[in-house]
């Protein structure tokens, strides 16, 4: 998992022949975002550390008059670094990965949406359609499901299987996790949507995980089921609030009406009437 | 595979380096696959999800999820293999073991005729690419390998026609 980053001394970077300000250090395609330069990408993910797998947000980075190609999400800001985001040879070879991510990904609006933006609406490489493809033929393999779910979560219930065009990301023996806690980090992390997810009763299905179940809670006001059983136990274990005692019991919602109610009757003194 | 005998194993690799695939290597070639029950309980003892195993296992072509018969028949289908000659002779295999290769949903092709006496599976080269085409049953070599040499080649394994 990533450091607590502590902010490098103000620099100066340039990106398409402006000036913009930059800790250095600093991962140049955050400063690109925030700096609203668009640069497209899909495995970038700021809680984790940098990776370079999508190899989408390529720049040329202008060093002593030669150019030279770099993943933004993985090259660093420092004084004086000068990129281009859109010179010739990065738009040759942004064409000819969204060629290869609608062939990887045909299901994908994502991806469709995304390369049209830059001009590219067809494949000339084979499309691969699944049938009954657990991810929707819309996985490009970025790996961020896998590693949020392993880096950030510590579960490690999904992984890739396979090799070279028979990869694919699931859990193992396509068989329901044990140690999926439920917490729907891969849904959030995936860049193309690809992972099905659904709060059925009780239970939550990942779907596109071999159909693991995971058990909710329900809240003790309002009888919604609102969090995966054992990963509030584990949260909670790690928690040190005094509202800890809330948070185990009551849903998001009912809480705010819980604490609201409580600050109510600590001013004003007597008893809350119920509508 | 008996917890005593992974036990054992597992004693063996206490570097962290390369741990796993040594220990995963030596099941291999001690069990001639590596069992779901295996895995299992080899993740419970060294404390590594069974996620990581599974594609470790699934990655390398040296590992086998599912049991294999006696004699392990691998055809060369390398380049320099491919060129000489390996698809007649995993044809000719097929015909006279009698049964049909098919690639799996991952990728390997590994097909146990139904005495479970010979498995067949395929390599993308073992470096034996002068001698080509190559095969090799249970680690002998048998190179400018035709598939009119094939029936005396299996004889030695037990094969009848």
């Amino acid at each position: 998992m990533i450091q607590q980053e502590i902010p490098g001394k103000p620099i100066t970077v340039t990106i398409n022949g402006k000036e913009y300000r930059a800790n250095e250090g600093e991962i140049l395609l955050s400063v690109a975002i925030r700096e609203k330069i668009e640069i497209p990408h899909l495995c970038y993910e700021a809680s984790l550390d940098p990776y370079g797998a999508c190899r989408l947000c390529m720049v040329e980075v202008v060093r002593k008059g030669k150019r030279e190609m770099a993943t933004s999400c993985t090259l660093r800001a420092a004084d004086g670094l000068e990129v281009l985001t859109d010179t010739p040879e990065i738009v040759k070879h942004r064409s000819i990965l969204f060629e290869l991510y609608l062939a990887e990904a045909p299901k994908s609006d994502v991806i469709r949406d995304m390369a049209a933006r830059y001009g590219v609406t067809r494949t000339r490489f084979l499309k691969r359609i699944e049938q009954g493809d657990p991810l929707g033929n819309k996985c490009v393999l970025c790996g961020l499901c896998v590693r949020a779910c392993s880096e950030i979560m510590g579960a490690g219930a999904i992984n890739f299987i396979n090799r070279g065009p028979y990869t694919v990301v699931n859990t193992p023996y396509y068989a329901p996790s044990r140690d999926c806690f439920g917490c729907g980090a891969c849904v959030r992390v995936c860049p193309t949507n690809a992972i099905e997810m659904e709060d059925a009763g009780a239970e939550r299905v990942m779907k596109s995980w071999s159909g693991t179940r995971v058990p909710l809670s329900p809240c003790e006001c309002c009888g919604r089921y609102y969090a995966p059983r054992e990963l509030s136990a584990s949260v909670l274990a790690r928690l040190d609030t005094p509202l800890k005692e809330e948070i185990a019991r009551l849903c998001p919602e009912c809480r705010g009406k819980h604490i609201a109610r409580e600050e109510i009757l600590a001013k004003h003194g007597g008893s809350a009437k119920h509508a | 595979m008996d917890e005593r005998t992974l036990d054992a194993i597992i004693a063996r690799h206490d570097a962290p380096a390369g741990r796993l695939l040594g220990i995963l290597g030596e099941i291999q070639n001690q069990e001639g696959y590596v069992s779901r029950e295996t895995l299992e309980m080899l993740s419970e003892k060294v404390g590594v999800r069974i996620s990581q195993l599974y594609g470790l296992a699934t990655f390398y072509s040296y590992f086998t999820l599912r049991p294999v018969g006696d004699h392990v028949i691998t055809i060369c289908m390398g380049t320099a293999c491919h060129v000489k000659g390996a698809v007649a002779i995993l044809e000719a295999l097929e015909g006279l073991l009698g049964i049909k290769s098919d690639v799996t949903d991952d990728g390997k092709l590994s097909i146990t005729t139904i005495d479970r006496k010979f498995t067949v599976e395929i390599a993308r080269c073992f470096g034996a690419c002068s001698m080509a085409p190559v095969l090799r049953i249970d680690g002998n070599l048998y190179g400018y390998a035709t598939p009119e040499d094939l029936p005396g080649i299996l004889g030695e394994y037990g094969w009848k026609p």
